[in-house]
């Protein structure tokens, strides 16, 4: 005991920890890519001290916000003001109470933030953080699924570029038949299939209700996404190399067309790294869809900043996120703003270099304006069930008609262990 | 000069052949002063011990049998036997230590005698070098290293992969192979170590035994097996006791190897993995505690065994 | 005179031993392969750029260029980030060697060669304690330390790093195996105090295993991620946990960050490379004293 005593008061000397202060001052967690963001605040708001402890933004999943917070909750101190989080569905543990602590995101829509602020969104941009008519946080980018075509070679082949999931199949029959070697896509990394595929594709497979999880790949959109992946996987112009893997590196001037992100742009386009493009040689085009279906696309990332309840400096922390996800200059942080007004500023600036072929500005926006909000936010990832079970799968020679129970069920296994009822 | 400790009635005799007899009465004033130096000198370590080993240990064992502070008793464990990742994770941890426990001692020692009886100085020294640096190379750091690795479209060891029939990342993490796959990568960073220890073990070993052994006719194989590894007994112990537990503790390995591959080691590979997430992912603390309290108990259960096959508590 | 200074079998030439000596050099030398040759391309690897890693033969240089610009990529990185990371690493594990030694040499010494009560039951509990699982102990040493308002504090990583009980064994076998309690007895007749006993006979003879535990505790210390990472966040955090920060700035770990901070493959291997540099700086001097060879005891006459 007397051990605790001295060491209490050493370290009365030396405390140097990141709490929350009652003193104007503001700890944010976020990672590196947004400090320019925040520094940019700094700057705007010199009122507003702020505390700043860079972290790796939970990517990766490696949980760094939740493994943190539920620290901070079991000892009772040490949560900070902001955090941000490169993920989607922190809101599903972050929105709940847990081990008797309270919910650590604060709800911004009662009160805290004016409605009409909220409303400045792009439609859809606050789904993964709505839980039951409460927003608890607020989204910084988007990443909606458009559909990129090589403009130099479809035209050098003479084809149309696809508008529908259809079409696209038929491309890539005649790909198969006039011009092998040539492929549309792949899905090797574990983000591709379930967020470009079955979320595009309007397949009722990751979707939650309250603390229900359901899946469903019987569903007929799921069937036809399936049907749609086998026949590509057969004809060879679906691949099964990852986007960011030598082999598909080596025949990324075989890259005909692609579904994929916005940030596919940066990533995969203008990559020395990656495919390389050359200027005007590729287009962005609005997502494809079912001929029959609604107008909807999937979403690959986007990241959230969220409020701590605990906070004790609310109207800083409010000033804070204001800005950092409506300032036109910064708002993104490199990516595509969730706010519109920032969107509009930034698809502006992007599409004067002027890199890609046909309107880049169109395609984004109404990619950005047409995610499926069916889709399910978890406290899990279809990802983890798809590398565990179809990649494999699909490696040793078995087709998505084969591995689609298994990994119905391997999503409901993790949904059950986290806590959520399945039917 | 008088130390303050008397030392009365003390012969002592020397027979040839070497090796002090001891026919001392040790005075009372002596083993007080030895119990006092003794319990000095483990003070310090000691508070170390009860803040960092026996003070969080004994909490883990609390949370094991409690939830929200209230006890449950073996509530936690069925959870956590009843999970489904559980029975594949006990099937995963045990193949690897199969294939990790046997390799390393074996390998280990092997290297360690080689290394010990070559003559020339510089290659001794660089040896030992280069089987140790990897282990530099532990942990989160080596994640990119492994995803070139075994990957055989760019590996610098890829005819050795294609040799065993596999074309792609993804086949070579898959999880029939991956015991073999983690017990080399654990075995690639964690063998130098060891070596270094058994190294410094075999320094030890009075010259004079192995003169005579050679003396008598021996060569290095039958010295080898009949004089240095008996004598290093009480390391080999040590090694196979700590590998043991470490093995059973798999968790930087898979972790790692997840990360290259994306999920494809899917982040519930191990025991140890699952404890983590339980408490990190699915705030169970209580779980996740009960899980590392059984591989505690199989961790303990092979040490005693081995404590007392190679008297580990026995001194000289 | 050290075991390695002459053979032990030495120049035996019968066929038999010859074919046993190229046989163990055959073992040597592939097992040498098999340690060094990743490493090899790892050392290559930041001359190259992302293009060349993936479509390149491995073996093949880069340019020195590419090299420099990697350099600069990291230097600039967060405005020299790096090298507080580094910095912090060699400040924690230095300290923590520091204090290792103190309590840990000690107290291994008094296990194997003094008598105390409690000796054998303090010699348990450290075995013990060493296989409970680190994921066990995270949470209670998080309150421990978050109770005196340690967090975010150097002393919280540089405390529970002190703590090796693998070095007090480690100690304790040593001890018990290379000096005979007899050597010390005779010390003691002489007249000297348990103190010089210590101090004269004991510690010029241990030379090699705090070579040994000073160098196994500042490499487990150096390389221990989970613990600062809970513990050290932000600018504190010591070189392990800044080199998992830079791979979330990878697009290949982290395909959905479109990040102006991007950090390539091969600049992340250079920063590999920085991050075991100083371990292998520490093993060479380290090397020496774990050579220094010694007879048992000394009282093999």
């Amino acid at each position: 005991m007397n051990t605790l005593r001295i060491s209490l008061a050493l370290s009365a000397l030396l405390v140097a920890s990141p709490a929350i202060s009652a003193d104007g001052q503001i700890t944010i967690w976020a990672d590196a890519t947004r400090q320019p963001a925040i520094e940019a605040f700094e700057a705007a708001h010199p009122e507003v001290k702020v505390n700043l402890v860079v972290d790796d933004g939970s990517s990766g999943g490696s949980g760094t916000f939740q493994t943190k917070i539920a620290l901070a909750d079991q000892a009772g101190e040490g949560w900070p003001d902001v955090v941000f989080s490169t993920q989607q569905n922190d809101a599903a543990w972050a929105s709940k109470e847990t081990n008797g602590v309270q919910a650590f995101a604060m709800p911004l829509n009662k009160g805290f933030l004016d409605q009409a602020f909220l409303d400045g969104y792009i439609p859809g941009a606050l789904d993964p953080v709505t839980i039951d008519g409460t927003v608890y946080g607020l989204r910084n980018d988007l990443a909606p699924v458009l559909f990129w075509y090589n403009k130099a070679l479809l035209d050098q082949f003479g084809y149309d570029a696809p508008k529908t999931w259809e079409d696209y199949q038929a491309l890539g029959d005649k790909l198969a038949k006039d011009h092998p070697g040539y492929f549309l896509g792949s899905i090797g990394d574990s983000f591709e299939g379930p967020y470009i595929y079955y979320w595009s594709g309007q397949a009722p497979v990751f979707q939650v209700k309250g603390d229900a999880f359901t899946s469903n790949t019987t569903d007929p959109n799921a069937k036809k996404v399936i049907d749609l992946i086998d026949h590509m996987l057969k004809n060879g112009t679906l691949t099964q190399d990852s986007v960011f893997g030598a082999s598909f590196v080596a025949k990324a001037d075989h890259l005909v067309a692609i579904p994929g992100p916005a940030w596919y742009a940066g990533a995969l386009f203008q990559n020395p790294g990656g495919v390389n493009a050359k200027p005007g040689q590729w287009a962005a085009a609005p997502p494809l869809t079912w001929s029959n279906g609604d107008k909807v696309t999937g979403n690959v990332g986007g990241g959230v900043w969220y409020a701590s309840s605990h906070t004790a400096n609310p109207d800083a922390v409010k000033t804070f996120l204001q800005f950092i996800v409506s300032d036109e200059k910064t708002a993104g942080t490199g990516g595509l703003p969730a706010y519109k007004a920032a969107a509009d500023k930034w698809l502006d600036a992007q599409a004067k270099s002027g890199f890609y072929a046909g309107d880049f500005k169109g395609a984004i926006s109404t990619a950005a304006a047409s995610v499926w909000s069916g889709w399910g936010f978890p406290n899990f990832s279809p990802e983890t069930a798809w590398a565990k079970v179809i990649t494999p799968g699909l490696a040793a020679g078995k087709t998505m008609a084969d591995l689609s129970a298994d990994w119905q069920k391997e999503m409901q296994n993790e949904a059950q262990v986290v806590g959520y009822t399945v039917n | 000069m008088h130390s303050d400790v008397s030392t009365p009635h003390t012969t002592v005799v020397h027979p040839q052949g070497g090796g002090l007899v001891r026919t001392s009465v040790r005075g009372a004033s002596v083993e007080r002063a030895q119990g006092r130096i003794g319990l000095i000198f483990v003070s310090l370590y000691t508070l170390f011990l009860v803040a960092f080993g026996i003070m969080p240990s004994l909490y883990a064992i609390f949370l094991a049998f409690t939830k929200r502070g209230a006890f449950v008793g073996f509530d936690n464990f069925v959870k956590v036997f009843k999970d489904y990742r559980f029975l594949p994770a006990v099937e995963h941890v045990g193949l690897y230590l199969l294939v990790w426990l046997v390799s390393l001692v074996v390998l280990v020692v092997l290297l360690a005698v080689i290394v010990h009886a070559v003559g020339v100085r510089w290659l001794s020294t660089s040896m030992r070098f280069i089987y140790y640096i990897p282990g530099a190379l532990a942990g989160a750091s080596s994640v990119m290293v492994w995803l070139f690795v075994l990957d055989p479209t760019v590996s610098p060891v890829s005819f050795l992969l294609h040799a065993f029939g596999l074309g792609s990342f993804v086949e070579t993490v898959q999880a029939d192979h991956l015991p073999i796959t983690l017990a080399v990568i654990a075995f690639w960073t964690g063998a130098g170590g060891w070596i270094l220890v058994m190294y410094g073990a075999l320094n030890n070993i009075s010259r004079d035994v192995i003169e005579a052994a050679r003396v008598d006719g021996a060569g290095p194989i039958r010295t080898a097996w009949f004089i240095q590894i008996p004598l290093l007994r009480k390391w080999i112990s040590y090694m196979v006791i700590l590998s043991f537990a470490g093995g059973t503790q798999l968790f930087v390995e898979p972790r790692v190897l997840s990360q290259a591959s994306r999920g494809v080691v899917s982040q519930d590979y191990s025991l140890n993995q699952l404890a983590f997430l339980y408490a990190f992912k699915q705030s169970d603390f209580n779980g996740s505690a009960a899980i590392s309290l059984v591989l505690l108990v199989v961790s303990l259960a092979l040490s005693v065994y081995f404590v007392f096959r190679g008297g580990l508590f026995e001194r000289v | 005179m050290s075991a390695s200074d002459t053979p032990l079998h030495g120049t035996d030439s019968s066929p038999g031993a010859w074919l046993g000596r190229a046989t163990a050099m055959l073992v040597l030398l592939t097992f040498a392969a098999f340690f060094i040759v990743p490493l090899i391309w790892l050392l290559i690897a930041p001359s190259k750029t992302d293009r060349q890693l993936l479509l390149d033969p491995p073996f093949a240089l880069g340019s020195l260029n590419t090299l420099l610009d990697n350099w600069n990529s990291l230097v600039a990185f967060q405005g020299g980030l790096l090298w507080t990371w580094i910095g912090n690493s060699a400040f924690y594990c230095v300290a923590a060697l520091a204090i290792t030694l103190i309590t840990s040499i000690p107290a291994g010494y008094a296990m194997a060669l003094t008598e105390f009560r409690g000796r054998r039951a303090l010699l348990a509990v450290t075995l013990i304690v060493m296989l409970v699982p680190s994921t066990a102990l995270v949470l209670p040493v998080f309150l421990e330390l978050s109770a005196v308002k340690l967090i975010g504090n150097p002393l919280a990583a540089i405390l529970p790093f002190s703590f090796f009980p693998f070095g007090v064994y480690l100690t304790y076998i040593y001890f018990s195996t290379a000096i005979s309690r007899d050597l010390l007895d005779a010390a003691r007749i002489d007249g000297a105090s348990e103190l010089q006993v210590f101090a004269r006979i004991a510690m010029p003879l241990a030379t090699p295993v705090i070579a040994l535990v000073g160098f196994f505790n500042f490499t487990g210390n150096w390389n221990n991620y989970f613990l600062p990472y809970v513990m050290l966040p932000g600018r504190k955090a010591p070189i392990q946990v800044g080199l998992a920060e830079l791979l979330s700035n990878v697009p290949q770990f982290n395909p959905t960050n479109a990040a102006s901070t991007t950090i390539s493959l091969s600049a992340l291997a250079l920063a590999t490379i920085i991050a075991i540099a100083p371990v292998m700086l520490v093993f060479l001097f380290a090397q020496r004293f774990l050579v220094t060879g010694m007879t048992a005891g000394g009282t093999k006459e």
